[in-house]
């Protein structure tokens, strides 16, 4: 096992140093000049150039590539190139806001969609099992910025319960950070209870069928303990699949709900970045980006030897 | 261990008091909600030096953390502001000033005259229309704690009117430490004597911006005129709220947790309708002109009858409604110097006045020897105006005779690439439309683009000796009445070589909830004045 940690730990660096490469080449070959964009629009094509000086952005690409690369191997993001901030503090700063939405709106989305999941499997074909893969179907279908407004124009606008936007730190207070988390999570969530709810059905569908649940019914286990006990954790293995590449394209694609609901989280912070042009911000979102799907696939690919004992590394 | 109801009940209760305690420990640092002013600008503030970036937000960010030698009042006329006295010597050619009592920076030190010349001399490396003038500066001695002269080669009409302006690059007094930054580098630090502190602590880079009232500001005691006059803050705080989505915005002024929204979208202001408590206003009552650059370097607008064409091509009203949709919202505009401005006047405006005619645009452009290759015309496909503009007039383009070529990309990639010298068919372009406020319009020094100096001038790159000369005719007069009849030479001989091309002029309401005092004026967003009344 510690010699696969090992050998992922190890893969995982080459992967980053594709992705950085990639990315890299990428945005520089991409029309953008962050210095046309900084100097604003009654600039004068000197003042533009004093800055790309400044910048370094008239060097040469490879030596532009060198400079970044040297930085991150010895752990540093870069600082970046309209606030001065070093792109570490900023990714920190807004790390807790996404990681805040993405928690939540997967405690919510798997608290509900694996009930509803397991209870559709057990009652397959009822009306209850309709309606749970009805709404499955709407949660797909619905965009996340249409369920956004239609939360805020209820519960905000109208019952004024809850905020329209904006996030408040879990050190300002359980509840206010709570609060501005409701909405969001919910709009998000969605779509992922009816994933989730979909998957956990088909995958208990299928452990039900098998030989050794007959054999539990045939002697007399209770129905809560043979689905929950018995069926669930046979079942787990593609719903913690499922969980874990949720969670990861949580933390990297939350832009839209972060957008609607104004959270300050990585979301914006990229695309912020990317329509100023801001490299190192944008270079070092998407290295530690995909630092996080590994890491995430990785912890998943662990659950599995927990989850199913003839699953080794 | 087993846990009663009771010990449940309290743990939860101490929970909940842990988890509430750093908000109640914050509520004593932080105004009432009835204390401070939430407002949505018009754009993110990217760079908190004024002189570095002629971002207008960045000015807006200036205005509040430092204050000016001059403002400018209703009249367009510059006031003294931090300067108490000042006098012209006989020969015109030197200028003297003298500081009022008791200005301090925010750190408590006093405001000294070594700080406005350090302050003056770095606008100077950056600013064009302070370029234009240094030009004619000999020297700038500082003769006392509270003394300084501009001292002049030779006579020039527009010192104070520079010192005063609003716009891009604006002179802002820093103390001298941070004045003697190098002009291409950031100041680090921002302390000011304006009216606000910065409170950097508060900020959250992208979403949210403090200024907290600053104590040690000494305001005028004439009432608020445009940046002039006394500004008196009247709540505790200002945040500026960067809410990327209109819609949200909207919601958020609905439900009170905004009170500004500095340009609301004009299809969402139906939603703001009923609400006693939020009023739209336009508080820029000059707003704002949309110009189309042709690039003189190359075919076919290197020839003055095809930059002709172009002005019975386009329709301003036309692509106007195609963004702002009610006529309340827009007017075209035929004068060089934008309408409303003291220079507007109606020289040579028969092209407009006659509106489209795509006959005489052919014949123009037929006369023009034009080839028909292709023309590249930049598309901003992310900002509505310039999209639908870009958009509206290629097709016009298309029926006088151009064979046009659209290149959508962001706002980044237009701004990029309009610095392209070369051809239009190796990743240079013919036309690139964008927009500045009409204020900016009225001075044909302060703004960049008026400049007809071919490749040492903006983008575009036009070039026409007598529109050189008349500038600086225009700059060296002495009164207003001068002035004016000099920009009527001005257009004359504009509208004939044709630098550019205007698609509109536009005035935006703002959202304004619960609040009064407001002052409206072009190229800012001042909060001094300003108090909430709920």
């Amino acid at each position: 096992m510690i010699a696969y940690i090992v050998r992922r730990l190890l893969s995982t660096a080459i992967v980053l140093a594709i992705v950085g490469l990639f990315v890299f080449m990428l945005l520089h070959l991409a029309p953008g000049d962050p210095a046309a964009i900084i100097a604003g629009d009654n600039a004068t094509e000197a003042q533009i150039a004093q800055i790309r000086k400044l910048l370094g952005l008239e060097d040469a690409l490879a030596v532009q590539f060198g400079r970044w690369g040297w930085r991150i191997l010895q752990g540093d993001l870069g600082i970046s190139i309209f606030s001065n901030t070093p792109v570490a503090t900023l990714i920190l700063q807004r790390m807790e806001p996404t990681i805040s939405l993405a928690v939540m709106t997967m405690l919510v989305a798997v608290s509900l969609a694996i009930v509803a999941g397991v209870f559709s499997a057990a009652r397959a074909g009822s009306a209850f099992d309709r309606l749970v893969m009805g709404f499955a179907v709407l949660g797909f279908s619905a965009p996340v910025f249409v369920v956004g407004y239609v939360l805020v124009y209820i519960f905000s606008i109208n019952l004024r319960w809850l905020p329209v936007q904006g996030y408040k730190p879990i050190a300002d207070g359980l509840w206010e950070w709570l609060r501005h988390l409701i909405l969001p999570s919910i709009a998000l969530g969605l779509a992922y209870v009816a994933l989730i709810a979909r998957i956990t059905r088909a995958s208990m569908l299928d452990v039900l069928a098998e030989d050794y649940m007959r054999t539990a019914r045939a002697k007399g286990v209770s129905q809560p303990v043979m689905l929950m006990k018995h069926a669930l954790k046979n079942a787990a293995v593609p719903i913690v699949t499922i969980i874990g590449i949720g969670v990861a394209l949580l933390i990297s694609g939350v832009v839209i709900t972060e957008t609607v609901f104004n959270i300050p989280g990585i979301g914006r912070l990229t695309v912020d970045a990317i329509s100023k042009r801001d490299y190192p911000i944008i270079q070092g979102v998407i290295l530690v980006f995909a630092g996080v799907y590994v890491a995430i696939n990785l912890l998943v690919d662990l659950a599995y030897t927990l989850l199913d004992p003839r699953i080794r590394y | 261990m087993t846990t009663s109801r009771r010990r449940f009940t309290q743990g939860a209760i101490a929970a909940g008091a842990i988890a509430g305690a750093p908000a109640i420990g914050r509520a004593q640092t932080t105004p009432p909600v009835s204390r401070t002013i939430r407002g949505v600008m018009h754009g993110d503030l990217r760079v908190f030096d004024p002189v570095w970036t002629t971002a207008n937000i960045t000015s807006y960010h200036a205005h509040m953390v430092y204050d000016t030698l001059f403002g400018v009042d209703s009249k367009y006329q510059p006031q003294p502001q931090m300067v108490g006295k000042h006098g012209l010597s006989d020969d015109r050619k030197t200028y003297t000033f003298e500081l009022r009592d008791g200005l301090k920076f925010s750190d408590g030190t006093a405001v000294t005259a070594r700080d406005c010349v350090a302050s003056i001399r770095r606008w100077a490396a950056r600013d064009g229309a302070a370029q234009h003038m240094f030009a004619r500066v000999a020297d700038t001695p500082v003769k006392d704690d509270k003394t300084f002269q501009i001292v002049l080669k030779e006579p020039y009409g527009l010192v104070l009117d520079n010192m005063a302006k609003t716009g891009t690059n604006v002179l802002f007094v820093m103390r001298e430490k941070e004045a003697q930054t190098d002009p291409n580098q950031q100041v680090q630090t921002i302390i000011g004597s304006g009216p606000f502190i910065f409170n950097q602590g508060a900020m959250v880079q992208g979403q949210r911006y403090v200024y907290d009232k600053n104590p040690n500001y000494n305001p005028r005691s004439e009432p608020a005129s445009y940046s002039a006059g006394g500004k008196v803050v009247k709540v505790d705080r200002v945040v500026y709220e960067n809410i990327a989505d209109e819609a949200t915005a909207i919601a958020a002024i609905k439900a009170g947790e905004i009170d500004f929204i500095e340009y609301p979208n004009v299809d969402l202001l139906d939603q703001l309708e009923g609400d006693s408590a939020i009023t739209q206003e336009v508080l820029n009552k000059q707003g704002n002109m949309g110009w189309a650059r042709l690039n003189f370097l190359y075919p076919p607008f290197n020839n003055v009858k095809a930059r002709q064409a172009m002005l019975y091509t386009v329709h301003p009203s036309d692509v106007m409604k195609a963004t702002f949709g009610n006529p309340k919202f827009f007017r075209g505009c035929g004068s060089l110097f934008g309408c409303g401005t003291p220079m507007e006047n109606d020289a040579n405006t028969e092209w407009f006045k006659g509106g489209q005619n795509f006959a005489k645009a052919r014949q123009l452009l037929k006369e023009s020897g034009y080839d028909g290759r292709p023309v590249v015309v930049l598309q901003a496909t992310n900002v509505a105006y310039m999209n639908n503009a870009a958009t509206l007039i290629a097709q016009w383009m298309k029926e006088a005779g151009f064979n046009v070529s659209l290149q959508a990309s962001d706002w980044g990639g237009v701004v990029t690439r309009r610095a392209v010298k070369t051809p239009p068919d190796q990743g240079g372009w013919n036309v690139f439309f964008t927009s500045a406020s009409v204020n900016a319009f009225g001075n044909p020094i302060g703004l960049v683009g008026h400049a007809a100096t071919g490749e040492k001038g903006w983008f575009g790159w036009p070039s026409d000796e007598k529109h050189e000369v008349l500038r600086d005719k225009w700059a060296a007069a002495a009164t207003d009445d001068e002035r004016k009849a000099i920009a009527r030479e001005m257009q004359e001989n504009a509208w004939n070589f044709v630098p550019h091309i205007y698609y509109g002029q536009w005035f935006q309401p703002s959202a304004l909830r619960n609040l009064k005092g407001m002052i409206g004026m072009p190229e800012l967003v001042p909060f001094w004045n300003v108090e909430k009344t709920a």
